[in-house]
């Protein structure tokens, strides 16, 4: 419809131009129209824009990791130069995905995904609570989609990070007095292969020649840089890259665990008890059931169960 | 005239990135993604919460990789007790029958992702291709470089490929000029020669991730002892001996070694460390 209006307008605008073409003034107010709607059109683009940047935004992961044990598994041969100029960490992280279990549903997970799958085909189940028989609906889980990915991050052995650099002289000549500052093996410094200096940022990441020099520069938090007899004290910090890769979305399912419903007008509060009786039922294999893994059902609030790989 | 002319352009063009923007805020990932995307088999293990405080993600795969120079080795031991007392003093001195070997020790410090944020966002640029048969023959390197060849191709709806990488159950892969992964997205379905089958593959949008924020702090690994400046004196071997009668013996500071891995002048070795499980 809008779109119509757009092109009779266009039309029109066409026409007018065809046959008053000479008549400066029309034109000028046409050209004044047309300004004054791209204009308008530009707004409209900018807040969409914003909007969709906000509106895709929504997946975030955020996450702290918890500290974690290490244990030495062996030494090997680095395959390439890069691996031994870097002290590398890789982890994969992905997501639990979660599920709201509501009042009255059960999750059951099976060891064998047949049990599970036979359980769903199943479709009713009258299960035995103590003293009441309970129908419930055997169903596939419905499950969100998460994201997993690698974190890679590479902290160097041959170069430095250096930062709030006193933006006192033009841009070469820093360069130099950084050089000069770091090679000085009386500092703890050593050959100086490169100095890249950001005047705007203050900052700096300076690489040696030799592996060792920077792990002895990172022992002190600043180092001296000499500017004609004057010293000032510089930050130095590891210089670290980080990457992200194989970054995924996927769509959860559930293969072993199955969602159970009709609990719904139960008279029984004790989850724990209402659970080992889904357990006990569907353990047999006369019930279409086998082995159990775990059993969780919500009575009275809902719960966030979450699935993981 | 002229000005005329170029406003009508870019009205023309405004109005067509605007029902772009339109139609991508109408397909914008909601809960669900809508489009299909590769499924991964979840299982509940009993994990429950009442409130949605809690780690939401389960960190695997955990590897870091410590460069050693030549004339280096790293020393475990069973008790980090022993590790600190050994590291009281910077300068070993080992007795080797009739001289001194002067070796330096130093604590080892690991570094550890603690915070990491990422953002994830429909991707212009890049793809997904998915429906692979389970019974592919290929290797990572030949799928990929038959997919390439493939989605590389103009007359495939294709065009040059910057980036590429296996996932599970899918390939992604990125494209240098901006339209070439909308197109093929709208085309969807492709057959791809792959060895000696045609395969019917799928061309979907692909939602990239970005690192917002990633903090990384330095972890001592408390078992632990580099020694570094190992004189050339004494073969792999012998030197492994000597190292770990000296680092053993509880009159130096020493005691029960876990494990010793010495890396001789003139070679090098990356120590690698993985998550203790448990």
């Amino acid at each position: 419809m809008a779109a119509n209006e757009d092109n009779k307008k266009q039309a029109l605008k066409e026409c007018c131009l065809d046959e008053e073409f000479t008549r400066d003034e029309q034109n000028q107010k046409l050209i004044d129209e047309i300004a004054k709607e791209n204009i308008l059109l530009t707004e409209e683009i900018q807040k969409l824009e914003a909007e969709l940047q906000e509106a895709t935004r929504n997946s975030q992961i955020n996450e702290d990791i918890p500290e974690t044990k290490i244990k030495f598994t062996s030494v090997e041969n680095p395959e390439s130069d890069s691996q031994f100029s870097n002290i590398s960490y890789s982890c994969q992280v992905s997501s639990k995905v979660p599920y709201e279990l509501q009042k009255g549903q059960a999750l059951i997970t099976f060891e064998k995904e047949e049990v599970a799958q036979n359980v769903i085909r199943r479709g009713e189940h009258y299960v035995q609570l103590q003293d009441v028989n309970v129908k419930m609906m055997a169903k596939p889980v419905p499950l969100n989609s998460g994201v997993r990915f690698q974190v890679h991050v590479e902290v160097s052995k041959m170069k430095v990070n250096v930062t709030e650099i006193p933006d006192i002289l033009p841009e070469s000549q820093m360069r130099d007095k950084l050089e000069l500052s770091f090679y000085k093996s009386r500092n703890g410094g050593g050959e100086v292969e490169s100095v890249e200096y950001d005047k705007q940022s203050g900052s700096a990441v300076i690489t040696f020649a030799e592996s060792g020099v920077a792990d002895k520069i990172l022992k002190m938090k600043d180092y001296p840089l000499y500017i004609n007899q004057n010293c000032h004290r510089v930050i130095v910090s590891p210089y670290t890259e980080t990457h992200l890769k194989k970054f995924q979305v996927f769509s959860g399912i559930a293969k072993r665990t199955v969602l159970l419903t009709g609990m719904e007008n139960l008279q029984k509060t004790d989850e724990e008890t209402v659970e080992d009786f889904i357990n006990i039922h569907f353990q047999r294999e006369k019930n279409g059931g086998g082995e159990v893994e775990v059993v969780a059902c919500s009575l009275g609030q809902s719960q966030i169960a979450y699935f993981e790989e | 005239m002229l000005a005329l002319h170029t406003l009508q352009e870019e009205q023309a063009r405004l109005k067509m990135r605007l029902q772009e923007l339109r139609r991508k805020l109408r397909d914008v990932p909601k809960d669900k993604v809508p489009f299909p995307v590769p499924e991964v088999p979840l299982v509940f293990r009993g994990h429950i919460q009442q409130d949605r405080e809690m780690a939401k993600s389960v960190i695997s795969k955990l590897q870091i990789c410590y460069p050693l120079p030549g004339g280096s080795a790293v020393v475990i031991f069973d008790d980090p007790n022993v590790a600190k007392q050994v590291l009281q003093q910077k300068e070993h001195k080992i007795n080797v029958e009739e001289f001194w070997l002067r070796v330096q020790v130093q604590p080892l410090e690991l570094p550890m992702l603690t915070t990491i944020q990422v953002s994830s966002q429909m991707s212009d640029q890049r793809v997904l291709v998915s429906g692979f048969p389970a019974e592919l023959k290929l290797s990572e390197e030949e799928l990929l470089d038959k997919l390439e060849i493939f989605f590389g191709k103009t007359k495939n709806g294709g065009g040059d490929v910057e980036m590429r990488e296996l996932l599970q159950g899918g390939v992604m892969l990125g494209f240098a000029k901006d339209g070439v992964a909308q197109r093929l997205c709208q085309t969807g379905q492709f057959t791809v020669p792959l060895g000696k089958q045609q395969v019917p593959l799928r061309a979907s949008p692909y939602v990239s991730g970005t690192i917002q924020k990633a903090e990384v702090r330095s972890q001592l690994v408390p078992q632990a002892v580099l020694v570094l400046n190992i004189p050339d004196v004494l073969d792999g071997p012998e030197l492994q001996d000597i190292l770990e009668v000296h680092f053993q013996k509880p009159t130096r500071g020493g005691g029960e070694v876990e494990a010793l891995r010495v890396v001789p002048l003139g070679h090098r070795g990356l120590a690698v460390f993985t998550a203790k499980s448990g």
